[in-house]
């Protein structure tokens, strides 16, 4: 057996062209997901009634369709539906935010529910209203909560977008496998692939902890 | 814009195939992914330092890696490993094995990490060996923290077994892009292969939460 890493180095600026696309298509997803979430649990703990079911149906399908799904049919078959047309890019992104938007929007949801019914009902009786309850006393103590569980939804964010290689993103798994399948030499590009998601992965995992260890006291009451 | 849903009813007999792969690459990879699991973990948790060290990188390794380079990865190396020519389906079964005990270990590990060391320290004052202790008094309580975490994973590797349809596994999703491509029914396939990850995955959503209420941890 015979390695031969040089097929690294050789293209290597089609490679990290890839990194770049993976980044940016994480970073976006997971903003645009958190904010989507935010949106989607305050509707439906201070909503319409009405709204509630829908809300779940929602968050539970989602939690019951794999993402591979999702991705593939918001770029082949949503066109067809709504008779547009969407570079892969934006369909990935766009999957990605409707896909883990619902698990974001259960994050929030568990946090705020986490904060005692006692606070509200405290500050109520001070006289607050229910916009000031949510601003000054439940979210402060509810986001440091929700820390943990947005490091590793930012973990899954990273590792969902290498799926969107499916669809043909210039993602950095997509990159690896042009770059895998014209060289013939699919051992070391897999193997390198490993290692750049590794380095791209840990830190996050890692900070993430690292972060909410240090302010984990802000949560508590 | 006109559909033709037949085309699902026509190869009703391909996607129940696919469906019942899926159905085993799940049920298979957990019964490989809780003994493997467990071994990670005790090795994590007790055994000689060399050994923890290996057992602890590949658990970090594996839980930071996207599930389909793996499948990739599995695909390309593991006949050059082994030697042996494996056909797409155990590949994909290991790709998923390696994968989910990575994850079950760290489940395990944290599940038995989460009983106060006191307790055993209680229980071998009480004059139980250290085996009793862990078999008596950790075991039974951090089982009731570690099956809702396995159940969720259990959905979670479900709805990943469709990652193996890049290495043209027949499971459900490689079944119904194959049609697909052949009917050009693009919509009529896709929403059929949705449906069917739905009506699966949803009751299996709804059970894990069941099952996280029902052994909800108050100490």
């Amino acid at each position: 057996m015979d390695f031969d890493f040089s097929v690294i180095t050789e293209h290597w600026r089609f490679l990290a062209s890839g990194v770049g696309v993976t980044l940016l298509l994480a970073v976006l997803s997971g903003a645009a997901s958190l904010a989507a979430g935010f949106v989607v649990a305050l509707l439906r703990l201070y909503g319409p009634r009405w709204l509630r079911p829908a809300i779940v149906f929602y968050i539970d399908s989602m939690r019951a369709i794999p993402v591979l799904v999702v991705l593939v049919w918001t770029f082949f078959a949503l066109p067809i539906v709504a008779g547009i047309t969407m570079p892969p890019f934006f369909a990935a992104l766009l999957a990605l935010t409707v896909h883990l938007a619902a698990y974001a929007a259960e994050i929030v949801r568990a946090g705020i529910e986490s904060v005692r019914p006692g606070q509200t009902r405290a500050s109520r009786a001070l006289g607050m209203s229910p916009a000031q309850i949510l601003r000054r006393i439940v979210l402060p103590q509810a986001l440091v909560r929700m820390l943990p569980a947005f490091g590793s939804l930012l973990s899954v964010t990273i590792k969902d977008t290498a799926i969107a290689s499916v669809i043909a993103v210039t993602e950095f798994m997509r990159q690896s496998e042009t770059v895998a399948g014209q060289s013939f030499q699919p051992i070391e590009v897999y193997t390198f692939a490993m290692l750049v998601y590794f380095v791209i992965l840990f830190p996050v995992t890692r900070g993430v902890e690292r972060v909410y260890r240090r302010v984990a006291h802000l949560g508590r009451s | 814009m006109t559909f033709d849903w037949s085309v699902v009813w026509q190869h009703r007999e391909a996607l129940a195939v696919g469906t019942g792969t899926t159905i085993l690459l799940t049920v298979v990879t957990m019964l490989i992914a809780v003994p493997c699991g467990i071994v990670v973990a005790v090795l994590r948790l007790y055994a000689w330092t060399p050994v923890r060290a290996v057992a602890t990188a590949y658990v970090e390794l594996f839980r930071n890696l996207p599930l389909i380079l793996v499948v990739y990865w599995a695909f390309y190396v593991l006949p050059i490993l082994t030697g042996l020519g494996m056909p797409p389906l155990a590949t994909g079964l290991a790709a998923l094995a390696l994968n989910v005990t990575a994850y079950n270990a760290e489940t395990f590990r944290a599940g038995i990490n989460s009983i106060r060391r006191g307790q055993v320290e209680a229980a071998m004052a009480l004059g139980m060996s250290r085996v009793q202790a862990l078999r008596r008094v950790v075991v039974p309580q951090a089982t009731r923290r570690i099956l809702p975490v396995l159940a969720s994973t259990w959905v979670s590797l479900f709805k990943d077994t469709s990652l193996v349809s890049v290495i043209a596994v027949t499971e459900l999703a490689y079944v119904a892009m194959q049609i697909r491509a052949q009917s050009y029914r693009v919509l009529e396939m896709l929403t059929a292969m949705a449906a069917i990850y739905w009506l699966l995955g949803y009751p299996q959503a709804k059970l894990v939460d069941w099952i996280q209420r029902r052994f909800a941890v108050t100490e």
